[in-house]
């Protein structure tokens, strides 16, 4: 059992090129964090510097209480689940499982009872004697998982595990993970660039970019509450709108103007709201937040569908607003056509607004 | 398509097929024919049935000798060959500076030919030698470890390019995976690098194998057999049986036949031991 302990870490490659600037990160024991963003945003990279497998190039790394940053992989108490899996292609499952133990000279009874145990709990006690090559993607992820199960480490490390897989059984692996989690009761970290993972597995999720963090934070605070545009577009799917708008005054208080349309801004914004008067800001929707209209009443607009696109539950509405690209969510109870027009209304309660040059939130 | 590729393939098959019966399955026939024979042309030939065979064996000791020699040479320089290959391959493939420049120089040996080689070395190793008052010619100890030498030199950068083709191929990943699973950097070496290349060993099992065991050229330019023949190799005997002495036409060409059914059964020996521990991926 261990907490994790980044401090002002900074990677700089051979080649010059720095990765990781100044990253700060606290993660308690027994806590499942995501860390997510796109490729290239030093994910993987701070993934792979836990473990030990690349060096620290500046800053101190704490696992437990233990200053780490000179400390071998083997000696961190750690096991790390690859993309690819990583099993060793020439030996069985039950060896490949049991390899780590045997390397720290576990006695060969408490092997064979770990593996076991742990093959038991993932369902692949009939696979132990196959070789790798003989498993489907599923049961292979299961066979990497098995084998850093066995070690009992204090700290799971697992990098992208389910990008491999297709889209039923990364569903199916995403839960047997987070049981696996509530089971072991052990830090997990878990690197993806799926939000969906990132949503649905963590307790908290970190959102990195250009090997910054942008948020971290618990997934509803991230999906209510983003803090700039980058989380706020990256985090949900369809993706947040973002509307370009300038900040009117009026006496019954602020309103958002582009185009021909004024939307009215909740009032519990106004003190926020005051230092950008007549000036450009990003408004932010989620889909869902913008409604059909019951009826036509003053506050409603009408938005030209390009497309409406059936997903079972749901409509994603493509259209215009105004010139601009918006997608709507909508439920799927009425039906909607393609190139028609309705009458939309927009939920001021759950919009976000951002600072056109910072991107940061100003209020929501 | 494949229908036309059925209907058609002996069409394709043809030249190639012509090109080795001629040049290769006649002479072969032809040749195991001619070493029941006493002959001195293709056509002047008397069946003799097995006795060049015998004579072979016994009434020529140069044979024995040489297939002796050889077998004593194979073992030792397919060992070291393949030792210090592999060795260099795990030295070469690390992120060290100027590798390309030494997998360059350490396969040019290659590009020279068998006896410009044997007469480099004999010049370089009698060099030596001579300040000691010694030649190569010395004694047949001073000519094997000159010929394992040789080889060694020539075969190394051959083998290390292959081992290194096959160490870049093991994902990065493995490694990693057992670097976290506790393996020291030998373990890792025995459990995952050397089964991971076991493709590699089969091949160049196989190449230094059959390359020793048919050296000629290198045997002839650096020692030609020299002391008293005690340095012959089972190719160079053959030649010196069949070229030297007259009416021996036959047992050179049985002890031919002989050399054949040796390197055959060994390389199919070996690869199929060797093949059995390769990884399927």
């Amino acid at each position: 059992m261990a907490s994790i302990s980044l401090k002002n870490i900074k990677k700089t490659y051979e080649d010059g090129v720095t990765v990781i600037e100044d990253l700060n990160l606290e993660i308690k024991d027994k806590e499942f964090v995501i860390l997510v963003g796109p490729s290239g945003c030093g994910k993987s990279t701070t993934l792979r510097m836990i473990a030990g497998l690349e060096e620290i190039t500046d800053g101190e790394m704490y696992i437990g209480d233990k200053l780490v940053n000179d400390v071998s992989p083997k000696n961190r108490d750690i096991a790390m689940v690859f993309q690819s899996y990583a099993l060793y292609p020439h030996m069985n499952v039950y060896k490949n499982m049991a390899f780590g133990l045997k390397n720290r000279k576990v006695p060969k009874d408490i092997i064979d009872k770990k593996v076991h145990e742990a093959a038991k709990m993932l369902d692949i006690e009939q696979y132990l004697n196959r070789k790798p090559r003989a498993l489907s993607g599923g049961q292979r992820q299961r066979v990497a998982l098995g084998r850093a199960m066995v070690r009992e480490p204090a700290v799971f490390l697992l990098d992208e595990p389910l990008s491999n897989l297709d889209a039923k059984l990364r569903t199916e692996m995403r839960s047997r993970i987070s049981m696996l989690h509530k089971e072991l009761q052990t830090t997990f970290v878990y690197v993806t660039h799926d939000q969906t993972e990132a949503m649905t597995m963590g307790d908290r999720i970190v959102v990195m970019k250009d090997g910054k963090i942008m948020q971290n934070d618990t997934p509803q605070m991230l999906y209510n509450h983003p803090q700039n545009m980058f989380v706020a577009g990256f985090i949900g799917s369809p993706q947040m709108n973002f509307i370009y708008c300038k900040i009117v005054r009026n006496t019954d208080g602020y309103y958002a103007q582009f185009e021909n349309y004024n939307i009215k801004l909740p009032d519990r914004m106004n003190d926020a709201l005051s230092l950008y008067t007549d000036k450009e800001v990003v408004l932010g929707i989620r889909p869902e937040n913008i409604h059909l209209a019951k009826d036509t009443k003053k506050k409603s607009f009408e938005m030209y569908i390009d497309i409406a696109e059936m997903t079972g539950s749901d409509y994603y509405l493509y259209g215009k607003l105004g010139g601009k690209n918006i997608i709507a969510n909508v439920p799927s109870n009425m039906q909607i056509k393609s190139d028609t027009t309705c009458s939309m209304l927009i939920d001021t309660d759950r919009l976000h607004i951002f600072d056109k040059v910072s991107e940061n939130l100003i209020c929501d | 398509m494949e229908k036309n590729m059925k209907k058609y393939f002996p069409i394709f098959l043809l030249p190639t097929l012509v090109s080795f019966v001629i040049v290769f399955f006649i002479p072969f026939v032809m040749g195991i024919y001619l070493s029941f024979t006493r002959f001195t042309t293709v056509e002047n030939a008397t069946w003799v049935g097995i006795e060049n065979y015998i004579k072979a064996f016994t009434q020529d000791e140069n044979f024995l000798n040489a297939l002796w020699f050889t077998i004593k040479f194979t073992i030792v320089s397919v060992i070291t060959i393949n030792i210090c290959a592999f060795l260099l391959a795990l030295l070469l493939t690390r992120a060290l500076k100027g590798t390309a420049f030494f997998r360059t120089v350490f396969f040019m040996p290659n590009l020279i030919g068998g006896i410009v080689l044997g007469y480099i070395w004999n010049l370089l190793i009698n060099s030596i030698l001579g300040i000691f008052g010694y030649d190569i010619t010395y004694s047949a100890d001073y000519g094997f470890w000159g010929l394992v030498f040789l080889l060694n030199w020539q075969l190394i950068g051959y083998m290390m390019v292959i081992y290194i083709a096959s160490l870049q191929n093991i994902p990065s990943e493995l490694n990693e995976a057992a670097r976290i699973d506790g393996a020291t950097p030998f373990s890792i070496l025995r459990h995952i690098t050397i089964p991971m290349v076991m493709p590699a060993v089969t091949i160049c099992l196989f190449l230094t194998i059959t390359n020793s065991f048919k050296l000629f050229d290198q045997n002839l330019a650096l020692t030609g057999g020299a002391p008293a023949r005690e340095t012959s190799m089972l190719a160079l005997d053959i030649f010196n049986t069949f070229y030297g002495r007259i009416g021996w036409q036959g047992v050179g060409q049985a002890k031919a036949v002989v050399f054949f059914i040796i390197v055959a059964l060994i390389s199919f020996i070996q690869l199929k031991i060797t093949s059995r521990k390769e990884v399927e991926n």
